[in-house]
């Protein structure tokens, strides 16, 4: 692996850097998920979807394409939303992750999934959780947003069935109610 | 994806000189047979999952460079530009204050590209760094000229998405909108060797046309790490935009776009121009022609008509991608009408 | 029927913004009794919250892949990487040996395509099958991970002898095709939404004509007509795109099947696997609960599910196979292409005199590109000429997909008579008057007209600038189907509480918060006060999800269980409230005299019950006016279903983007359960057909048969931002014809949109498009704005 050309200062750094190299088999990590520090032991090529779904059993984060195409895997990182099929989770770090499973509080819905529930932004549910997760993130960042930011922030998702119209409704009702 | 090891260094002498491939010369094989020595670097590494899951590249090891912290900073530079760490991410450009206010073409480029979950996620550098999105590249089952195979199967294919310029053995787009932009506002790239050299080279200069080297985007050489993109302060005179024209506004890659920056007097004569070409051609297309007519002039709606039409000067559209040139032509005078009326 | 088992019952019918009658209908004895229309009712016609909504928005809602069984084992196919090849061999020898592998199956007998008569694909002297397409499933292997599974499937060695293709619907058409088929087909098929046909003539790829349908003396009424408007239409291959993969777990144990999958019809997979395995249907159990969209492909078992429950039986555990997206794309069904070419004859005032309609398209290497019965039923036209043909080339075979035929017939005939309607010099909304004898589709124009603003319509072309906006409308047809096949079980508990059982899938309907709708209004209930259980063969066999029959076959018999079920609660509790049992009914958690001068608690009552629980099972009985058409299971109402939309377009005339602003739909379907989930139906059926109408297509390279945009990037899918404004207004229509008198809503939803967004297209620019997906592309070159340069090839 080393380039035996290099100077002997950055030999030494690269040395170091290869010292450092783990895998490729599996590998002991942690993942701060919803606010509980998890220990895994997984390949360096695991993404944070599968570790999430396989090795935590945290089935609601769905996967559509793999390939980060559709965003049904949407899951926040340090509050913001990703798409957890297209980052390894070594990458993760000390990051915090939130899922669809750690958004409500007990049996207490965040406003978005209430708002969900009441406009029926709900079909065949697959794409719902990552939609979900936009549109909260979406709140948490603008309490009050325009249609054109609903629909930007929603422009990854891909809904088959076509909630798109109850998405846009629940999102404006969601707004009201956390105005009041 | 193939298992690999992974290493995730702190600073950029110790990332210097691990990697031992660039992703291009990792994806080259004779018989469709892939390499699965080579070690590559990783910034925000959308590009890199997509590749490896398509198992268009096998690398043995992946380097790290998301935590090198000093990669992640946009910071004024001495010349009163601005210098964007290379792991910058799109999100982060796009809702930078400086760039909102001093290069919109580029916040706006950065707030449109992908998907809201990408842009947090991918970087500036990644970003001009991505492979071609052609579909017969991106397919396993298809062993084009760029992967090292005999063919470019889009000339006698499905060229729909494809070059109407310079594709001379190759008809791939530059797919990122970043680039157009950054092209059109005088963008330099710093490069880091394993030595730690650095080196600056205009962004233009720095892709490359197929005739140069078919299997390479870029001038990126093995072990070089792109660690900043250097804008010139613009001209307080000077205003620029970026129009992206998808078949779809939610998500999609563009069909055309065009970065136009323009300098004008007080008095209205046009003193420089730059009007640059996305997904028309294996790099960002400079229309010259088009740039020496708006030089010198007054532009109105009749100059931007004449010069959007010298845009497509030299254009030879494939079997299926005429219909791109009148969509240049209207994007360019749109654009240029629109900086002119915007001033 | 004998009045011994009958009864007379008199039944509101009528349109409720029209006018509402009373008819009176013989009926079973064992049928609930008449419901009043919806504002008389607790319940039903009311917007209740979806029963799952809950577990959907907090990622609780299992789905098929997220089932895990212990010990259960990964699967992954082995494809074709070619479109046309003979296996010469198959050697599993180095997969066998791979660390982690339990089972390979290779796959020697594939559904779900057309078949030949002679030789089953294979040309007598020789062993080895033939490969159709990218992607043919060729073998399976099962492991303790996916990774090993994989790693076994490409350590499979194929000896494949490449053959001749075609995958391009203009060259398979040619004489000296390669011959995706050597021999004569059979096979069946509802991918063009009728039967495809027996014993057609079969020329080269080329199987039929198929003339089935006609009527009259076309040639007669074309000699009849003082105009006569012809075109020809072009509609793409669309991929169904559901965001749950297809999928299953398969466990094959001593005792039985058990098969969790993601599927439109578990009774219907029941029974298909059964059959496949030579098991007792009581020896299957098929199980789905949430279920991520299927559209028609997730119909039956394909060759995938053979696979996994292949795979089970050897490994004695259980198996995980759930398909990549990529998979998807390439072999999970599609919509067929078609070509159409129309003739409409017409009289001036407007009557029709004849419709010729030759049509071809492809399905891949499976059969019924065929156009539905839009054009056939949907206007008074005694003269009608239908000839169909299927071409065959080397990719995946379609299925359905919502509303099969019918979406890409009503594009060309919509637009025809639209052309027609300009020829005559007519309002196409007075034209479709004069030829549409539909009362629904009449109220539905009207409301329609006013709520859009269609007097704002203007000639075409007629805004100056580049951007031009203009407005269309077209119908709807769409059958008012029926599985008589259907049964519900309905429980009350000692403890007052309340179960309906069957195994009909909820796929996104919400068809279990309408079953929970229906007995909660029968009980006298909240529907929170019912437990539904369905998704499962355990309970009685439901009705498919497909053909919009969901809520017409499965409301009735729910309802009617819940009717016999509180008939034994009741007589069981009369007496102890000195009441005649004849005389009591349900109604807000009591039961009741009728003139409600004594009453009992619905939880007291069930307390009476001498067992835990009582419980009725009801099927559906054929409708009160007898079915229009009836084919074994399957029949359909003589009140076909309607539906009229609006839509208006932006097109921007130097980019040919087109951009749907605001579509306004008006849609039936009888007895409307919940207006909410209604409304959701019908937005996702307008959103499909305006992806369909300017986005989607599937790419095949002609040089190498493989698709190129099999992911979902690049096969262009609408999303947020070209979601337009919809509104979405629902007729009553009530006919009297079950103890519901509800209908499907899914499919009707779906066919008028594409064609009335190419009207309002027309309407802006001046100029027709023929062809599907409008893309910029098309428009511009419908404009002329494409310049005639040659390039390098």
């Amino acid at each position: 692996m080393l380039d035996t050309t290099l100077p002997d200062f950055l030999a030494s750094d690269a040395q170091a850097a290869e010292r450092d190299a783990v895998g490729p088999g599996p590998v002991p990590l942690t993942l701060d998920v919803n606010n509980v520090s998890h220990s895994l032991f997984i390949e360096p090529k695991t993404t944070l979807a599968e570790a999430l779904r396989d090795s935590l059993d945290l089935t609601g984060t769905k996967v559509g394409c793999d390939r980060g195409a559709c965003s049904a895997c949407t899951v926040w990182l340090d509050g913001k939303p990703i798409a957890a099929c297209m980052m390894l989770a070594i990458d993760v770090g000390s990051r915090k992750i939130t899922t669809i499973e750690g958004l409500a509080h007990g049996d207490e819905l965040h406003p978005v999934q209430s708002a969900f529930i009441a406009h029926d932004a709900v079909q065949c549910g697959f794409c719902t959780p990552g939609l979900v997760m936009s549109c909260a993130a979406l709140l948490e960042s603008n309490p009050t947003p325009t249609i054109d930011d609903i629909k930007a922030a929603t422009s990854g998702h891909l809904c088959r069935c076509g909630t798109h119209p109850h998405v846009h409704d629940a999102m404006l009702d969601a707004s009201r109610i956390r105005k009041t | 994806m193939n298992s690999f090891e992974w290493s995730s260094p702190r600073d950029i002498a110790q990332a210097a000189g691990v990697a031992t491939t660039t992703v291009a010369a990792a994806m080259v094989s004779q018989s469709g047979r892939l390499s699965t020595d080579g070690v590559v670097f990783k910034a925000g590494g959308i590009d890199l999952l997509d590749l490896m899951k398509e198992g268009l590249l096998v690398p043995r090891g992946i380097v790290n460079l998301r935590e090198i912290p000093d990669l992640a900073v946009i910071a004024q530079a001495d010349d009163g530009g601005v210098h964007i760490g290379a792991n910058v991410t799109l999100a982060q450009l796009a809702a930078d204050p400086v760039i909102r206010t001093r290069f919109l073409a580029l916040a706006d480029v950065a707030g449109n590209s992908a998907s809201p979950q990408i842009r947090q996620v991918a970087t500036i550098g990644g970003n001009l760094l991505q492979r071609p999105r052609c579909w017969y590249f991106r397919s396993r089952d298809h062993h084009c000229a760029r992967k090292g195979g005999e063919v470019c199967f889009a000339f006698a294919g499905e060229n729909q998405y494809h070059a109407i310029f310079d594709h001379n053995g190759c008809a791939m787009v530059h797919p990122e909108t970043s680039a157009t932009a950054l092209v059109a506002l005088g963008a330099k790239l710093e490069l880091t060797n394993a030595a730690g050299t650095k080196r600056v080279v205009g962004l233009e200069q720095f892709f490359l046309l197929p005739e140069v080297d078919i299997q390479r985007e870029n001038d990126l050489t093995p072990g070089e790490i792109l660690t900043a993109i250097l804008l010139p302060p613009p001209a307080p005179t000077s205003r620029s935009i970026h129009i992206k024209q998808g078949e779809t506004d939610s998500f999609d890659w563009p069909i055309a776009d065009v970065a136009v920056a323009l300098d004008t007097a007080p008095g209205g004569a046009c003193r420089a121009a730059a009007v640059i070409l996305g997904a028309a051609s294996p790099v960002p297309h400079r229309a010259k022609a088009a740039e020496a007519l708006l030089v010198g002039k007054t532009i109105d709606a009749d100059v931007a008509r004449a010069a959007a039409h010298a845009a497509l000067q030299g254009a030879a559209p494939l079997t299926k991608n005429a219909y791109k040139l009148p969509i240049f032509e209207t994007l360019v005078r749109r654009a240029i009408l629109a900086v002119v009326r915007g001033g | 029927m004998t009045s011994a088992d009958t009864r007379l019952q008199k039944y509101p019918v009528g349109i409720d913004s029209v006018s509402m009658a009373e008819i009176e209908r013989r009926v079973p004895a064992g049928e609930a009794p008449p419901l009043p229309p919806n504002p008389q009712l607790a319940v039903i016609g009311k917007s209740i919250p979806r029963i799952n909504g809950r577990a959907k928005v907090t990622g609780a809602a299992p789905f098929t892949v997220d089932v895990k069984l212990p010990g259960m084992l990964y699967a992954r196919l082995l494809r074709s990487p070619l479109p046309h090849a003979r296996v010469m061999s198959i050697d599993i020898g180095a997969a066998e040996r791979h660390p982690g592998v339990r089972a390979i199956h290779v796959i020697n007998d594939v559904v779900g395509r057309a078949v030949e008569t002679t030789g089953q694909n294979t040309p007598a002297g020789t062993s080895g099958r033939r490969v159709l397409y990218v992607g043919d499933p060729i073998a399976a292997v099962a492991a303790v991970t996916p990774e090993a599974a994989q790693a076994a499937v490409d350590l499979i060695k194929v000896d494949y002898q490449p053959l001749a293709f075609v995958v391009d619907l203009e060259d398979a058409r040619k004489p000296d095709a390669p011959r995706v088929f050597a021999h004569p087909v059979h096979g069946e098929s509802f991918a063009g939404g009728n039967p495809a046909g027996t014993a057609l003539p079969q020329q080269g790829n080329v199987r039929g004509p198929n003339k089935s349908g006609s009527r009259g003396d076309a040639a007669a009424g074309f000699a009849d007509a003082d105009v006569v408007i012809e075109g020809e239409f072009r509609t793409q291959v669309q991929t169904h795109c559901c965001l749950e993969p297809h999928g299953l777990v398969a466990d094959w144990r001593k005792d039985g099947l058990t098969v969790y999958m993601s599927t439109q019809f578990t009774a219907g997979i029941r029974a298909e696997l059964a059959a496949a395995f030579g098991l007792p249907l009581s020896r299957v159990r098929v199980i789905v609960d949430a279920m991520g969209g299927g559209f028609g492909s997730k119909s039956s078992a394909g060759n995938y599910a053979r696979a996994a429950v292949t795979l089970s039986r050897q490994a004695n555990a259980p198996v995980r196979l759930v398909l990549d997206r990529h998979e998807e794309q390439i072999d999970s069904g599609n919509r067929p292409a078609t070509v159409q070419r129309l003739r409409v004859g017409a009289r001036r005032n407007g009557t029709l005199t004849a419709i010729a309609i030759d049509t071809y398209g492809t399905s891949g290497v499976g059969l019924g590109a065929g156009i539905g019965n839009f054009a056939q039923a949907i206007y008074d036209c005694a003269n009608f000429e239908l000839v169909q043909s299927d071409v065959f080339i080397n990719a995946g075979p379609g299925c359905a997909m919502r509303a099969p035929g019918n979406v890409p017939g009503a594009f060309a005939l919509e637009q025809t008579i639209d052309e027609l309607a300009e020829k005559l010099g007519m309002d196409p909304l007075t034209l479709r008057g004069r030829i549409d004898l539909s009362a629904v589709r009449r109220e539905e124009r009207r409301i329609g007209a006013a709520r859009f603003g269609w007097n704002r319509r203007r000639a075409p072309g007629s805004d100056s600038g580049p951007i031009k906006r203009g407005l269309g409308m077209a119908q709807s047809l769409w059958g008012a189907n029926v599985r008589t096949n259907s049964a519900c079980e309905v429980r009350i508990f000692r403890d007052g509480s309340v179960e309906v059982l069957s195994s009909v899938q909820d796929i996104g309907t919400g068809i279990g918060t309408v079953l929970a709708q229906v007995v909660a209004e029968e009980l006298g209930l909240r529907p929170e006060d019912i437990t539904v259980r369905i998704g499962d063969t355990e309970y009685p066999a439901g009705p498919p999800s497909y053909g919009s029959l969901t809520t017409a076959s499965i409301t009735p018999p729910a309802r009617n269980a819940a009717y016999q079920v509180l008939r034994k609660l009741i007589e069981i509790a009369a007496p102890s409230f000195a009441a005649a049992a004849g005389n009591l009914a349900a109604r807000a958690g009591r039961i009741s005299t009728a003139d409600n001068s004594r009453s009992i608690g619905f939880r007291e009552a069930a307390a009476q019950l001498p067992t835990d629980q009582i419980g009725v099972v009801a099927s559906r009985s054929d409708d009160y006016a007898d079915f229009a058409r009836k084919m074994g299971d399957m029949a359909s109402a003589q009140n076909a279903l309607g539906g009229v939309q609006f839509a208006e377009v932006a097109v921007d005339t130097e980019t040919g983007i087109v951009r749907v602003e605001r579509v306004v739909a008006v849609q039936d379907c009888g007895r409307p359960m919940n207006p909410l989930q209604i409304e959701s139906q019908v937005q996702g059926g307008i959103l499909q057909g305006i992806s369909y109408a300017l986005f989607e297509e599937r790419i095949l390279d002609r040089h190498t048969g493989h698709m190129l945009n099999a992911n979902l990037e690049q096969y262009k899918i609408l999303r947020s931002r070209e979601t337009p404004a919809i509104e979405v207004h629902l007729l009553e229509n009530y006919q009297g014809m079950s103890a519901t008198d509800a209908y499907g809503i899914a499919e009707p939803s779906n066919i008028a949109t594409a064609p009335a967004i190419a009207n309002a297209v027309y309407n802006a620019i001046g100029v027709r498009l023929r062809q599907l997906p409008m893309s910029p592309a098309a428009v511009l070159a419908a404009l002329g704005r494409i310049p005639q340069r040659s390039g390098p090839t």
